[in-house]
């Protein structure tokens, strides 16, 4: 039981207790003004009805390289993208707070994210995720996401550890009709590689 | 360009240098030199080059580029608008000029240049995104009116009028527009109109965000009160997703709205445009049974149709209505929920909402129901029955929880909450076992029932049982150990180690908790309160200096999000983020951040290592400047970051906040006076020429002398404010907001002594004006003021006195009102010597003059007038004072080095075996931290005894 509602600035004064989790990251503020300026529609937060913040997931939807990232805009350009079926949505935050936990709430905003990335047409959807964070790479597994490749070394860890591999995940969309998307990459590889 | 991307400063302006001497005229070779010049910290040079650029209005684009990164490294974005403002004029047809033009006015909120450009550049390419960006404006410049009338009769409706005129042409394209089309409606207050435009064929284009038809719709049926349209629509969303709360509250909203207003739905046609109408009690209890029904037969439990059974059964009471409606009892209802939802970690949340309809009479019996049909093994007589795998164990946390909530562990006496200490934390201990592959940034599952134990021991010491802090910190330590990532741990150890005085430990729990740029504003209070009233100066620097690093970077920060806001049409951000800009820009705490910072660097630095006037210019302080925005401080504190199980009764308020805000702003106004007095100080000594005339000097400085006067005058209108807002005695509750320092500050004497050390320099400076002769009486002012300011001093230190750390019947006491008190003496004795100084610079040249005076007359009877005794005692006596007080940090270093803990801890017979070793780790840390204050004041004391030695007339 949850209201599912737009995230808006001042949610940013809220978040502690879901930020406050060691595997989440409070990112500076350009981070989330960057994402509600350029897609607003895809940064959604739940809320529960004592007012608590639930969880939040953030979503983007990018073509295949770094200038495709403001296909969803006023002025982009989104032709090219598509013609190379790389158009996507992505996830780049999902985190709920350890209270609302096991409710199937991350399975939830999952499905939203995958409804709009439907919408817009996309061809998959994909996500990175540490390594070591196995709660979260079964739980993708059971949505439906599967490896598509190991990205080395992808999370930089803060005081002398090493720094993590990623898993890149994805989960093929209707539009991907023979599932080309998902098809596992044999070899890791580098943060400097992925587009 | 390239030794600029790396850095390299130097060899840019170098390799700038060689291309200028070819090619004299090349502007960007010199924007590129002003870069590099900028970068190096020469910046008026910089400037000088640039403007030598700007003044020749350049049109290539190298040149504008590399000018507004260097105007904006110099934030000085209102030079980049004139900069292209130039560059339309001599080219007018260029869209990208126009359209950096645009951008250069978004960034200083230009709203009506904006409007303009915007229109500007939609003349020269007929683009809608342009035409938008003018309506845009418009809507800012509506927004930013100060005459709300200006912005609904003109801003708006010429907006409207622009947009309308694109309808009509059937030239709205993007989703963008329409909702900047909803937006001026809705601001328009025409919400008729908005609903025809949402509902109408442009509304079409909707389609993004989720529902936004729906929730646009129903928003404009709320604010039209059309509560059949809002009852229907929010039924057929239910139908559609019986577990969105918000659906549920505007369901119930229409449905009492309707039988309010006996509203009666037509006979024949459909009920509303919105479908089948709701408007009687039965029929909502139908639905929601219904719902519950069809939840059965989910796959997915579903909790939104029980908890709005419940929220039926809430408003039908508070309406009057006593279950006529057959809804059940709602201790039942909660008990199937429970039997339901148990073992999930949300359903205390849940039924924390409800509890209020249980009646009091009934709560043990409650409890004990749930208990029952929780499946606990192992209950033999007189043993503790323990859950057998995780939601078992989850079903009994929530069963705390709720106890908890119920006031029924608050009802107990000491003996009882110590069994029940016992039991939480057996059980606490057996929970681990559930949890042994749990990776490190995991909680483990029973780490509540440690934080329930700690928070019953909370209530023991609060009720005078010293031991039981101890406990608490003992246990949170021993909960930490096993499960590292614990926020709650560690801040509840941060709340408990600063209310003993320990800031020590507290600096790295803090820095464990990974707490970063916004949560700097949020929760950052809790190491600003307390690090430098307890003497650790250092790291209180350094968090003030992360906060005002994370508060400046703001400002360029979110201008650069507003453009880009424009740029992809997000157009309902851009209000949203220029509030959000604001909002942390007249935070409370980044407003006292700013002021401590600057306290805590002048008294660790002026007269030590630089002068007073140089540490004031350094920090472009004046005293009458004021940039606290008083009216609209927003306190973003996070005052609910701990959690607690408390009753609604003993719980925060909303009235604990708003008290709480009015003492912090109380308090920032004392301290902000205080900072503006110091820094008025060295503007009326002599030395400080101003550049004008020396008659203007004159008058400055007499002005200056009104300004300390009005800000003494106001000094103690804020401290007789502070006064009665202590009068009140208000008790937070114990994890609320921490209450400031303006109690240890009125009571210890330290505001007293800083008030007369700011009259006093109202006198000296009137003797310096007035000059010796014919002085008397102001002598004898300044003599009387010298001794009562010793006295007052003196008393200050006999406030400090005594042993920070006690041994009372087995168990440690602190003090930490001592080590305030420290810090407070230290504070007022290094204003004392400003001040002191600022006679010093006074008195030393009428010495010399008649001394001089002296000497030409040959005559003995030149009589030393008495001001200059008085102050040469004075400051003898400041100095012995001041040598006493370091004293007795030195004997206090060596008691609290002698303290023997670990024999202590042996003695305690609360503490079970494993326990005593995180006993030993806590005692030591609180022992090891007052060393560490004492080790920071008694320095910076000893800094502050050697200045006193050059005030020897």
């Amino acid at each position: 039981m949850t209201t599912l509602r737009a995230f808006t600035c001042d949610d940013l004064f809220r978040f502690n207790n879901i930020n406050l989790d060691p595997l989440t990251e409070t990112y500076g503020i350009p981070f989330y003004l960057q994402y509600l300026a350029h897609w607003p529609e895809y940064f959604i937060v739940a809320e529960a009805p004592g007012g608590e913040l639930m969880g939040y997931s953030e979503c983007r939807c990018s073509g295949g390289n770094v200038l495709m990232l403001c296909v969803f805009t006023v002025m982009g350009k989104a032709e090219g993208s598509v013609a190379r079926e790389e158009w996507h949505g992505h996830v780049t935050a999902l985190s709920v707070a350890p209270e609302f936990r096991r409710l199937g709430l991350a399975a939830k905003l999952m499905e939203l994210l995958e409804e709009i990335s439907e919408k817009k047409g996309g061809f998959f959807v994909d996500l990175f995720v540490r390594v070591s964070n196995q709660v979260a790479v079964n739980m993708y597994k059971q949505l439906g996401y599967s490896v598509y490749r190991t990205v080395l070394e992808y999370y930089s860890a803060s005081s002398g550890e090493p720094d993590e591999d990623a898993y890149d995940m994805r989960k093929a969309l209707s539009r991907d009709t023979e599932k080309k998307s998902v098809i596992p990459l044999p070899h890791p590889v580098r943060p400097e590689d992925i587009e | 360009a390239d030794y600029l991307d790396n850095g390299n400063n130097k060899m840019a302006i170098q390799q700038a240098d060689k291309l200028l001497k070819k090619h004299k005229d090349l502007h960007c070779a010199k924007v590129l030199k002003a870069i590099g010049l900028q970068r190096t910290g020469k910046q008026d040079e910089a400037y000088a080059l640039a403007q030598e650029v700007a003044a020749l209005e350049p049109t290539d684009d190298n040149s504008l580029q590399a000018l507004t990164i260097l105007y904006r490294e110099m934030h000085r974005p209102e030079l980049v608008t004139k900069l292209y403002e130039a560059a339309v004029k001599k080219v007018p047809n260029s869209e990208e000029y126009h359209s950096h033009l645009f951008m250069a006015y978004a960034r200083v909120g230009e709203y009506k240049k904006m409007q303009q450009a915007g229109m500007a550049l939609y003349k020269i390419v007929p683009k809608n995104p342009y035409y938008f960006w003018s309506v845009m404006s418009l809507i800012m410049q509506s927004i930013s009116a100060q005459d709300e009338n200006l912005s609904k009769t003109m801003f708006l409706p010429l907006a409207e009028r622009m947009v309308e005129k694109m309808v009509k042409e059937d030239k709205i394209e993007a989703e963008a527009e329409v909702e900047l089309y909803y937006m001026i409606l809705e601001r328009l207050e025409k919400y008729k109109e908005a609903l025809d435009v949402v509902r109408g064929k442009l509304g079409e284009k909707l389609t993004s965000e989720l529902q936004s038809r729906e929730n646009k719709c129903m928003a404009m049926y709320k604010k039209l009160r059309r509560w059949p349209e809002c009852n229907a629509l929010s039924r057929r969303l239910l139908l559609k997703n019986s577990d969105d709360w918000q659906f549920y509250i505007t369901y119930f909203d229409s449905v009492f709205q309707l039988i309010d207003e006996s509203w009666t739905p037509p006979a024949e046609e459909e009920h509303c445009v919105e479908g089948e109408v709701h408007c009687s009690v039965e029929q909502a209890v139908e639905f929601i049974e219904e719902r519950i029904t069809e939840e059965s037969k989910s796959s997915r439990p579903l909790r939104g149709p029980y908890l709005a059974k419940l929220e039926l059964i809430r408003r039908l009471r508070h309406r009057g209505c006593n279950d006529g409606y057959k809804l059940g009892d709602p201790e039942e209802l909660m008990f199937q929920y429970f039997k339901k939802f148990g073992d999930k970690p949300c359903c205390f949340t849940d039924l924390k909402v409800f509890v209020d309809l249980l009646p009091p009479s009934q709560y043990t019996k409650f409890i004990q129901q749930l208990l029952e049909v929780i499946p606990l093994s192992g209950a033999a007589e007189n043993e503790v029955a323990l859950p057998g795998d995780i939601k078992a164990l989850q079903q009994h946390l929530c069963v705390v929880q709720l106890s908890r909530l119920l006031g029924i562990y608050h009802a107990m006496d000491k003996k009882e909450k110590l069994t029940v200490v016992r039991e939480l934390m057996f059980r606490y201990r057996h929970g681990l076992e559930f949890g042994k592959s749990c990776l490190k940034t995991e909680l483990q599952f029973s780490d509540y029932y440690c934080l329930l134990a700690v928070h019953l021991l909370l209530d023991l010491w609060l009720e005078g049982e010293e031991a039981a802090v101890w406990q608490c910190l003992t246990l949170l330590e021993e909960g930490l150990a096993h499960s590292p990532s614990n926020a709650q741990f560690k801040l509840l150890l941060i709340r408990i180690y600063c209310r003993l005085g320990a800031f020590e430990p507290v600096a790295e729990l803090y820095s464990s908790l990974d707490a970063k740029h916004i949560q700097h504003d949020t929760i950052g209070y809790l190491l600003t309160r307390y690090a430098e009233s307890l003497g650790h100066y250092a790291a209180a620097s350094q968090s003030c200096n992360f906060a005002l690093r994370f508060f400046h970077s703001n400002q360029k920060d979110t201008s650069e999000y507003i453009i880009q806001a424009y740029k992809y049409g997000a157009f309902e951000k851009i209000p949203e983020f220029i509030a959000f800009r604001n909002r942390l820009n007249s935070s409370l705490h980044f407003a006292q951040v700013r002021t401590e910072r600057m306290l805590l660097d002048l008294l660790l630095e002026a007269n030590i290592s630089t002068s007073l006037e140089e540490s004031i210019k350094s920090m472009s302080l004046s005293p009458e400047e004021d940039d606290i925005p008083w009216k609209d401080l927003r306190d973003n504190r996070d005052l609910t970051v701990l959690f607690n199980w408390d009753p609604k009764d003993r719980d925060i308020s909303e009235e604990h906040r708003k008290l709480s805000l009015e003492e912090e702003t109380l308090w920032l106004r004392i301290r902000s006076l205080t900072l503006r007095l110091v820094s008025g100080l060295p503007t009326l000594s002599h030395t400080v020429q101003p550049k004008n005339s020396e008659k203007a000097a004159e008058n400055g400085i007499s002005s200056r002398i009104d300004t300390i006067r009005a800000l003494l005058q106001q000094l103690e209108a804020a401290v007789d404010s502070g006064k009665k807002f202590l009068e009140q005695k208000i008790q937070y509750p114990v994890l609320g907001p921490p209450p400031t320092r303006m109690a240890g500050f009125l009571s210890s004497g330290s505001c007293q002594c800083q008030t007369s050390l700011f009259y006093l320099v109202s006198d000296i400076y009137e003797l310096d004006t007035n000059g010796l002769e014919d002085s008397a009486e102001i002598q004898e002012r300044i003599g009387n003021s010298f001794k009562s300011l010793v006295e007052r001093l003196t008393d200050l230190f006999n406030k400090c006195k005594g042993d920070l750390i006690e041994v009372r019947d087995g168990t440690l006491k602190t003090h930490p009102n001592l080590l305030e008190n420290l810090v407070f003496f230290v504070e007022t004795i290094s204003i004392a010597l400003w001040v002191s100084s600022y006679c010093d610079g006074v008195l030393r040249p009428f010495k010399s003059n008649l001394q001089k005076k002296k000497k030409k007359k040959k005559e003995s009877s030149v009589a030393m007038p008495p001001v200059f005794t008085h102050f040469l005692d004075y400051v003898t006596e400041l100095q012995t004072l001041t040598s006493n007080v370091i004293d007795h940090i030195k004997r206090l270093e060596i008691f609290l080095t002698a303290l023997k803990l670990e024999e202590l801890s042996l003695r305690d017979t609360l503490l079970l075996q494993e326990e005593k070793k995180f006993t030993k780790t806590v005692q030591g840390k609180v022992q090891s931290s007052y060393h560490h204050s004492i080790q920071e004041i008694g320095e910076l004391l000893k800094k502050r005894l050697d200045t006193i030695k050059k005030l020897k007339i």
